[in-house]
């Protein structure tokens, strides 16, 4: 097909040319100076836990002559309650926040996306049942619910803790797509295909999914911020034991060891809480473009 | 949409059956726990020279059942125990009932939730007002950004942050305990006082962590309301301004209240991290540190009491709900 169709694209003019993904992402980036700031955040702390942990040895050095030491150029950021450096503990410690985070967004996407398709187009019984166990997740207050479930659910490495945060926090999302899906159901392009005698799982997946995977696309950012909050509160009560330094580890240590007694401890109490943040905005900025990019009716001049 | 009671009848027995699941889910949670911690207990007991029937009455008062019973007899035993409202007994509590120990400990997170989300609810209602009705000037912008900014942080980083900062940073208010531990616990004055003083951090975090929803809520809620015609006739009929604010924010409210109900359950939720943070003995800490202890029986009876607070508020707001709006309670 290549051959038939690729001498006629050559000839359609340079302006008329559709122009490619990756040139409405750019121009949908770069309108706005507040969503390159989101990008670049969010790339550099992708960056951060990608390539950071290389660059200190696994079991940072402490010094008990320096605690609480104030920021210098050897310690930018000062030093923790046992003369650890603090932006050292920030950067080992992104890995395991940011990867548990994004895994924890996939899965609360797959379940919620699934859950809401298969409820809002069977309907029926399949329907009662579904949001009947959506009820019961959203009602069950979801963190006491982790701290009950840390007893039996090893939270050691970055899969499990994302499996267990999507498993209790699909609901809001399956609750959504479910709506969508109800409404999309009754348009006439599904209709057609049924009429077709096209199978439910290729109405499902080939005609319902790609209306509402911009939707889809936006959640997965906003999951990650509460995937983020989440270990970083489990890390932060203590109840899940400490395999490696991150930031709800931080917390947690500098919340026992009376950091929060002493005025001195202000930038390690601070850093780990203003990176979370950080982050966090870095989502929302970013969340304004994408949300140009997957969405046409914002796009035009 | 049926009648009022049968409404209420049909909330109820759902409300019923969803603690009973919940109860359910405890109760196969603790044989799920490795180690197997009633065994444990037991061989522990008999170990430190208690006689095997001794031990195995106190393991029972314990959990409520036996470990070499069959599972279905220990499951009804379980639930007959949890009917006549006994949740076993702790054990780092020596001999006290986890009853009667989340008996205490359940003011200290209702007062402290219902006054946040009471604050939250009034402080962001007016925001979202404010917000919509002067949509044009520049107190609407700036009031928007600092409720979505508000609405961004977490519970956890807020209550941190204002523990260090108003505590540790700026002297201003008292940390650790819930009142001044030098004053007699009554109904007097200066203790009532203490309380009050000490409980502002925590209702602060509590109400400053779901403000923004309700401000943004009750401003798109307005946005709508003042599109409808009763809106016009009323500006046409000369009403003053001050009438017809009444008029939009009495129709405005309704929605909220069905994000009353998810916020109660996010509200619960965070007490976990604004009781460890502040020190309330509520039933968030019990939860924690039940946990960290290790002592089953505690942290199993206070999942089920959090949950099953949760489930009635959300009953309770369903019902606020249709007592003010005529429109659902009929046909």
């Amino acid at each position: 097909m290549s051959q038939a169709t690729a001498p006629y694209i050559g000839t359609v003019p340079p302006e008329f040319r559709r122009p490619s993904r990756w040139a409405t992402s750019w121009r949908a980036v770069t309108r706005k100076p507040g969503r390159v700031i989101g990008v670049v955040i969010l790339l550099f702390f992708a960056l951060m836990a990608l390539f950071g942990p290389l660059l200190y040895p696994e079991h940072l050095p402490i010094n008990a002559a320096l605690l609480y030491a104030p920021p210098s150029w050897a310690h930018p950021l000062g030093t923790d309650f046992e003369g650890s450096d603090v932006l050292a503990e920030l950067i080992t410690g992104s890995r395991y926040v940011l990867s548990a985070a994004a895994l924890a967004a996939v899965f609360t996407i797959g379940f919620g996306t699934v859950a809401g398709v298969v409820s809002g187009y069977f309907l029926g019984r399949t329907d009662t049942v579904i949001m009947r166990v959506t009820d019961f997740i959203l009602t069950i207050p979801s963190f006491p619910l982790l701290i009950v479930l840390s007893t039996i659910w090893s939270f050691g490495s970055p899969i499990a803790m994302g499996l267990v945060l999507g498993l209790t926090g699909w609901g809001g999302l399956a609750r959504a797509v479910r709506s969508q899906t109800l409404s999309l159901r009754e348009r006439g392009f599904i209709e057609a295909a049924r009429g077709l005698g096209l199978s439910n799982i290729h109405i499902m997946t080939r005609e319902i999914l790609p209306n509402i995977a911009p939707y889809i696309a936006m959640n997965l950012l906003l999951s990650v911020t509460g995937g983020i909050y989440a270990e970083v509160g489990l890390f932060f009560l203590g109840v899940i034991p400490f395999q490696a330094n991150n930031w709800g580890v931080m917390l947690n240590l500098a919340f026992n060891n009376g950091a929060l007694y002493t005025p001195q401890s202000l930038l390690y109490m601070i850093s780990p809480m203003v990176c979370i943040l950080l982050v966090t905005f870095g989502i929302v900025l970013t969340l304004d473009a994408v949300d140009e990019i997957l969405n046409p009716r914002l796009r035009e001049a | 949409m049926k009648s009022l009671p049968a409404r209420l009848v049909r909330r109820i027995l759902g409300g019923i059956l969803m603690i009973l699941v919940v109860a359910s889910f405890t109760f196969f949670l603790i044989h799920m726990i490795p180690g197997n911690p009633v065994e444990a207990k037991l061989a522990q007991l008999e170990i430190a020279g208690v006689q095997p029937l001794q031990a195995q009455h106190e393991v029972q008062a314990m959990y409520g059942f036996l470990p070499h019973q069959p599972l279905d007899v220990q499951y009804v035993h379980y639930m007959w125990q949890l009917l006549h409202l006994n949740l076993g007994k702790s054990i780092t509590y020596a001999g006290e009932s986890v009853t009667h120990l989340l008996l205490q400990a359940m003011p200290w997170t209702v007062l402290t939730v219902t006054s946040g989300i009471i604050v939250s609810f009034v402080v962001g209602i007016l925001a979202g007002v404010i917000i919509a009705v002067y949509r044009e000037r520049r107190i609407s912008n700036g009031l928007t950004l600092f409720s979505t900014f508000l609405h961004g942080i977490p519970q956890l980083i807020l209550a941190l942050l204002l523990a260090y900062l108003f505590t540790t940073i700026w002297r201003i208010f008292p940390y650790g305990s819930p009142y001044n531990a030098a004053l007699h616990p009554g109904w007097n004055l200066p203790f009532l006082g203490s309380l009050a003083f000490h409980a502002i951090l925590p209702v602060a975090a509590y109400a400053i962590s779901s403000y923004g929803g309700w401000a943004l809520t009750m401003k798109s809620s307005v946005i709508s309301v003042l599109g409808d015609d009763f809106i016009l006739a009323s500006e046409l009929r000369g009403l003053t301004s001050r009438i017809r604010i009444g008029y939009i924010a009495r129709n405005a409210i309704l929605p909220l209240f069905t994000t009353l109900t998810l916020s109660i359950g996010f509200m619960f939720g965070g007490s976990v991290f604004i009781e460890e943070i502040f020190d309330y003995r509520g039933l968030g800490y019990m939860l924690i540190s039940a946990t960290g202890n290790l002592d089953y029986p505690l942290m199993a009876g206070s999942f089920l009491i959090i949950t099953t607070a949760v489930i009635t508020a959300n009953i309770l707001a369903d019902f606020l709900y249709s007592a003010i709006d005529p429109r659902i309670r009929v046909q």
